[in-house]
């Protein structure tokens, strides 16, 4: 496989090189408990401010002075409110504000106009949400909220389409919003470190995802979706995993409609729109294949959930979580409880391609 | 090339000690820098008698500084990184392991050789493993010790004392470490915790001497790239 060229890791550096470049100042460690005056005389000219490592209680109104910071850390100050006179910077890129006091209430009302952010960390803050000004950031590209107090996650998520890392570990969340699998551009989810049961099948649409670190969470199955994903780095310690094949005992019986349909699926039969009412039309199209290859069979909303091993280069079973046309169905699939992966070596060869590497528990 | 501990260095009553250089720990100068580390490390590793105490206090007495070891400070938002420093005419590997926020490792071996890891920024878990008996195949592995490394602390580890799983604990603060091997390898194993199986895996490096070197680009064959441990 190509080496793939990773947007944030060229981000890294390109705020490396805004550090390390002429216009940048290095106040961090300096028992600092403001902005030292002398730094108004280069406040056109710097580009990069480190202030972390300080006890800079509060931003001086005169940080709006410095509008050509594109890369600024405030880390580690015991920081409560951030000043409104931020969102004057209309350049700044790489905000930083780790290990503060920050919740909701601190962040300025008018933070979502900060429409220049690509990357922000408020990673080891007091949040219990993410702020809904955050959602308002459209060009964010990293949002590091690891080691806060967020009970959850909001929808509005969806907003930010130009996420590539979402950094949710170390919170106290219990599930994702489906909307998470509207960020087509993630390439890093990380859900470390929470209280997640579940994740949405929604996950199947993030195409571009290169890791997923879901360790020390309360995850019992996955969603098959994760099969059809390419990602590279999984981490799966200290789930409750199932550990055996599973048959979820739970089947509602199919309408008569669903049977109906079943039937003109199965045989073959032809339809169209001059025939049928448009809903119906739409309704047959609508059937799922039942995940057993060696059945034909279909259904549309009545199925068996059933919890199934895959292997994924031969190093690791995954249990996922998959659907059956019916519960006779699943006696075809597994001659033996251990052994449920030699059944479907089509599907065992596409995980293995997919699946190219897995971290371990 | 043999390394030992000064706990086996036998005392000799009413007969002059032979000293060997670099072998009595309380005798180590402090390195004022990175560069000076390294210089001490070639000479110790030019002798075919290595003492681990002795290595362990130089690499603890160096005291970080980030100005020297930032070029091979390297982050990967997917996994921890692996940045060759020097690679020791051969004796030794050195080299900068950076830890992004909860980044970890998978429960590993190390291949006979002995490892030494320092901390240069943020704070470092380590669990210990004892590694699986021929009795305990197909049963989980758990810890038998967990240590945390800060700043500057220096730990130490060889397929002897077990194996184990090195992580950052903090979702907030990444973490960087400095690392030692003697002799180098390229290929560990790598523990199932949920089972004790174990698998061979390639050990890569994101980059070489500041320079960033791409393993899939290098790779000959397929096989090669899945089972590498770092890409």
């Amino acid at each position: 496989m190509e080496y793939l060229r990773r947007q944030s890791e060229s981000d890294t550096s390109s705020s490396e090189s805004e550090f390390n470049g002429e216009n940048a100042e290095d106040l961090s460690y300096s028992d600092l408990e403001t902005v030292p005056d002398f730094l108004l005389l280069r406040s056109n000219e710097l580009r990069a401010l480190q202030l972390d490592h300080n006890e800079i209680l509060c931003l001086p109104d005169t940080i709006s002075s410095f509008k050509n910071l594109v890369t600024m850390d405030i880390s580690a100050n015991n920081m409560t409110i951030l000043s409104p006179e931020l969102v004057k910077l209309h350049n700044l890129k790489t905000f930083i504000a780790r290990n503060n006091c920050f919740d909701t209430d601190s962040i300025p009302k008018d933070f979502g106009l900060m429409s220049s952010l690509e990357v922000l960390n408020l990673g080891g803050n007091n949040f219990k949400e993410l702020p809904p000004q955050v959602t308002e950031l459209e060009h964010l590209r990293c949002l590091y909220m690891g080691g806060n107090k967020i009970e959850e996650v909001n929808s509005s998520i969806k907003s930010l389409t130009n996420l590539e890392v979402l950094y949710l570990g170390g919170n106290c969340l219990t599930e994702i919003p489906a909307e998470v699998g509207c960020l087509h551009k993630l390439t890093a989810l990380v859900l470390c470190d929470n209280q997640i049961q579940s994740l949405p099948p929604t996950l199947i649409h993030l195409q571009q995802l290169r890791s997923l670190s879901l360790h020390n969470n309360q995850i019992s199955t996955l969603p098959t979706a994760i099969v059809s994903l390419n990602i590279v780095e999984l981490s799966l310690r200290n789930n409750p995993l199932v550990d055996k094949f599973v048959q979820d005992l739970v089947y509602n019986p199919p309408t008569l409609l669903e049977l109906a349909g079943r039937c003109i699926k199965i045989d073959g039969l032809p339809y169209s729109c001059e025939e049928l009412p448009r809903h119906l039309v739409q309704y047959l199209d609508s059937a799922h294949h039942c995940v057993n290859i060696k059945c034909k069979g279909v259904y549309f909303s009545s199925r068996v959930e059933q919890v199934k091993f895959v292997d994924f280069c031969g190093k690791y079973r995954l249990p996922l979580l998959q659907y059956l046309c019916s519960p006779s169905c699943s006696t075809v699939i597994s001659p033996s409880p251990s052994l449920s992966s030699d059944s479907e070596p089509e599907e065992e060869d596409n995980t293995k391609e997919r699946m190219r590497r897995v971290l371990l528990g | 090339m043999e390394i030992e501990s000064s706990n086996n260095i036998p005392m000799e009553c009413g007969f002059h000690e032979v000293e060997e250089p670099y072998s009595d720990h309380t005798k180590v100068v402090r390195p004022k820098s990175l560069e000076e580390l390294i210089q001490e490390l070639h000479k110790i590793f030019d002798s075919d008698k290595v003492n681990v105490d002795y290595v362990k206090r130089l690499m603890t007495l160096y005291i970080s500084n980030r100005k020297d070891w930032k070029k091979y400070a390297k982050f990967d938002p997917h996994r921890y990184t692996r940045n060759l420093v020097d690679a020791g005419n051969g004796k030794f590997n050195l080299m900068v392991l950076c830890w992004g926020e909860a980044n970890g490792s998978s429960i590993h071996s190390h291949a006979n050789a002995h490892c030494f890891m320092k901390v240069l920024d943020g704070s470092i878990r380590e669990e210990l493993y004892d590694w699986p008996s021929e009795d305990s195949t197909g049963t989980s592995m758990s810890p038998r010790q967990k240590n945390t490394y800060e700043k500057n602390r220096c730990a130490y580890i060889s397929d002897e004392i077990g194996l184990h799983r090195v992580e950052n604990p903090s979702h907030s603060d990444k973490a960087v470490t400095l690392h030692l091997y003697s002799p180098p390898f390229d290929e560990c194993e790598s523990f199932d915790q949920r089972t004790g199986h174990k698998n061979t895996v390639k050990v890569t490096f994101w980059s070489k001497f500041g320079k960033r070197t791409p393993y899939g680009v290098c790779a000959t064959t397929k096989e090669e790239r899945k089972n590498a441990e770092n890409n």
